[in-house]
């Protein structure tokens, strides 16, 4: 798949403020970016300059104190709170640090789960979970539950329940952090190829070296301000 | 359907504590099962008890008589209005009967006391308590004789055997004082020294002869019905077969007071006592739902985060509380099935707890010292209903906590 100009994500004059006692912290200050399809792109810097603040305004988790953040043209402001679960839903892939499987569903039910909250009929269901099962490589093991799998396979069941939906963006925070080299490897290896082969726009927020250097965009956030946005 | 599943295997995920929120669950309906069905036994054991001493479950009486009893009030044609009240399907009896006041007297003493005037001829052990508890003698052969039936402490009092005389007095129907004396051919023990030292059975003709009666006149008919409960439905069917201004038709509640108050209070208190036991094990189920879903805190936020709308949240919890409910109402029928036989075909006996103790009454009527169970369709559907409901509604809270779950606290980092 082509990458294209258009923006998926937008952020407009962001300013995130927490109170924490009786002083306000500004998480993300006057922040603009925008994340195109097909992007391959991670933000980076150090604890508490504001990366997980930006992903999880991406992610619908959280709302701007101002500003806007748009998805694909939608101001999120704008949207109820069932459309930002229906956004979340259908257009919005996450992968977690520590994978956050469902404990008590197999891998094949993991990654069907967001697909039956759609609606999408049981026999679809079934041809796209094995078809995204076996494009992460765990083919034969649908019927494992987390607690039987390894960390790198957890986190490719993360992976596929994240794709499986075809969202336009997949946001994943530090989804090297738990798992060996090798691991990790791989998993930036499936994630190049399903970027590169599907054209599955990925976000992330790490402090991996591993991940940044593949990344083709390194977005450097200090203090919660963007420090510089480079193409490698 | 997806939310179906996820809870049944959710419910599973600690299995010790689910059953331990089941076992609470049957436990309330080992308790409510035993309270409700004692209840159901003993009450209607009571009623019917208390129907077989004189009024019935239903009385169809002079307008008046049964706020001021009077021989001067009485019923003409009663055998054509029990013929008529004999084609309602849920009668099993009626017996025409002139209660009222007299002075019974041996050679040597004299009390006051009641009488019941009955036809032998229709009466049965069954419909009349003190034919049942006959103890010596028998019932006069019929009700022409002079005859006489007294209960153990009328004849002690008297001083009086089976077989002796004793003469009674009372009033007709024009007030005069009018007397006769009979020979006493039975003597009968109910255990309620109220009534056995005060009642007696006289054969009805011959009564009518003596209050100068018609020989179809009686102060009440008395209708037995095979289900205590349909005694209103009774009582609003005979109005309608005796459509009279004259006549009353009232059903035990109204001629048996003191027993209707005291299984109201009863009824009240053990509904109480229910409810109180009913809250407690809320308090249990609540305890269980919310802490399983405060250790879900992050995993609900992570359903959230990949597009669960929050409603569903509160779905989920509700759909697991439905299956702790069942689940728990199923331990429940598996447990108590076989106290519930027990006590269904054995029994308590407190006798033994009993003996020495006189009188032991309650509402007027002897208690049973053997207590049984049963349980009434309709009290099986609340036990049932009512725990199912309990369970859902202690799910309320912790379900709305699910569906409040805060996405960005509970996940840190998405």
């Amino acid at each position: 798949m082509n990458q294209s100009n258009q923006p998926i994500v937008q952020l407009t004059d962001i300013t995130r403020t927490y109170i924490q006692g009786e002083i306000e912290v500004n998480a993300v200050s006057n922040f603009n970016l925008e994340i195109k399809q097909g992007d391959f792109a991670t933000l980076c810097g150090p604890s508490g300059s504001g990366k997980t603040t930006v992903l999880n305004m991406i992610g619908a988790l959280d709302e701007p104190t101002s500003g806007i953040v748009s998805i694909e043209g939608q101001s999120l402001s704008e949207l109820s709170r069932s459309e930002i679960s229906a956004l979340r839903r259908d257009r919005i892939g996450f992968v977690f640090q520590s994978y956050n499987l469902i404990p008590v569903l197999t891998a094949y039910e993991n990654a069907e789960f967001v697909l039956a909250l759609q609606g999408v009929k049981p026999a679809e269901r079934h041809d796209r979970v094995m078809q995204v099962l076996k494009e992460v490589g765990l083919e034969g093991l649908e019927n494992r539950r987390p607690d039987e799998m390894s960390g790198g396979q957890q986190q490719r069941v993360a992976i596929a329940r994240a794709i499986v939906t075809r969202p336009a963006i997949v946001l994943a925070d530090e989804p090297t952090a738990n798992v060996d080299s090798a691991t990790a490897e791989a998993l930036l290896d499936l994630m190049q190829e399903l970027n590169k082969n599907d054209g599955v726009t990925f976000l992330f927020s790490t402090h991996d070296q591993r991940v940044i250097d593949r990344a083709k965009r390194v977005i450097h956030l200090r203090d919660g301000q963007l420090e510089s946005d480079v193409l490698q | 359907m997806m939310l179906n599943r996820l809870a049944w295997k959710n419910i599973w995920r600690h299995k010790r504590r689910t059953l331990i929120t089941g076992f609470s669950i049957s436990f309330g309906v080992f308790l409510a099962t035993t309270f409700t069905g004692i209840g159901d036994y003993t009450y209607t054991n009571m009623i019917d008890v208390s129907a077989t001493m004189g009024l019935g479950h239903v009385t169809v009486e002079p307008a008046g008589y049964n706020l001021a009893p009077s021989l001067d009030k009485r019923l003409q044609n009663a055998s054509q209005i029990q013929q008529q009240i004999m084609t309602l399907p849920q009668v099993t009896q009626t017996n025409a009967r002139i209660m009222g006041q007299a002075m019974f007297a041996s050679a040597s003493k004299s009390i006051g006391g009641s009488f019941m005037a009955i036809d032998p001829a229709t009466e049965t052990p069954a419909a009349n308590l003190f034919i049942k508890s006959i103890v010596e003698g028998e019932l006069f052969a019929s009700a022409d004789t002079r005859g006489i039936a007294i209960g153990t402490v009328m004849a002690e009092k008297l001083n009086l055997r089976l077989g002796k005389k004793i003469v009674y007095t009372t009033t007709d129907v024009d007030g005069e004082i009018v007397g006769e004396v009979a020979r006493i051919s039975a003597i009968f023990h109910t255990g309620l020294d109220e009534v056995d030292g005060a009642m007696a059975l006289l054969p009805i003709n011959l009564m009518r002869k003596t209050l100068s009666y018609q020989s179809d006149d009686t102060s009440i008919i008395t209708v037995l019905i095979s289900d205590q409960r349909d005694a209103e439905m009774v009582r609003n069917e005979v109005a309608k077969i005796v459509r009279s201004e004259d006549v009353e038709i009232l059903s035990w509640k109204k001629t048996q007071g003191d027993m209707n108050g005291f299984v109201t209070l009863k009824r009240g208190s053990q509904f109480l006592m229910e409810l109180l036991i009913g809250l407690v094990i809320a308090a249990g189920i609540l305890n269980t739902i919310l802490m399983g879903v405060i250790e879900r805190s992050r995993e609900f936020a992570v359903m959230v985060a990949v597009g669960m709308a929050p409603l569903a949240l509160f779905l989920l919890v509700m759909v697991e509380a439905f299956w702790l409910a069942i689940i728990g109402l199923i331990l429940g029928i598996i447990i108590t099935a076989p106290w519930f036989y027990y006590l269904f075909y054995t029994g308590l006996d407190y006798s033994a707890m009993m003996e020495g103790m006189q009188d032991v009454s309650a509402g007027g009527v002897l208690f049973d010292p053997l207590i049984r169970i049963r349980l009434f369709k309709e009290s099986i559907i609340a036990i049932l209903s009512g725990l199912f409901l309990l369970t859902l509604f202690s799910a309320l809270y912790p379900a709305w906590r699910a569906m409040r779950t805060d996405t960005v606290d509970n996940l840190k980092t998405i």
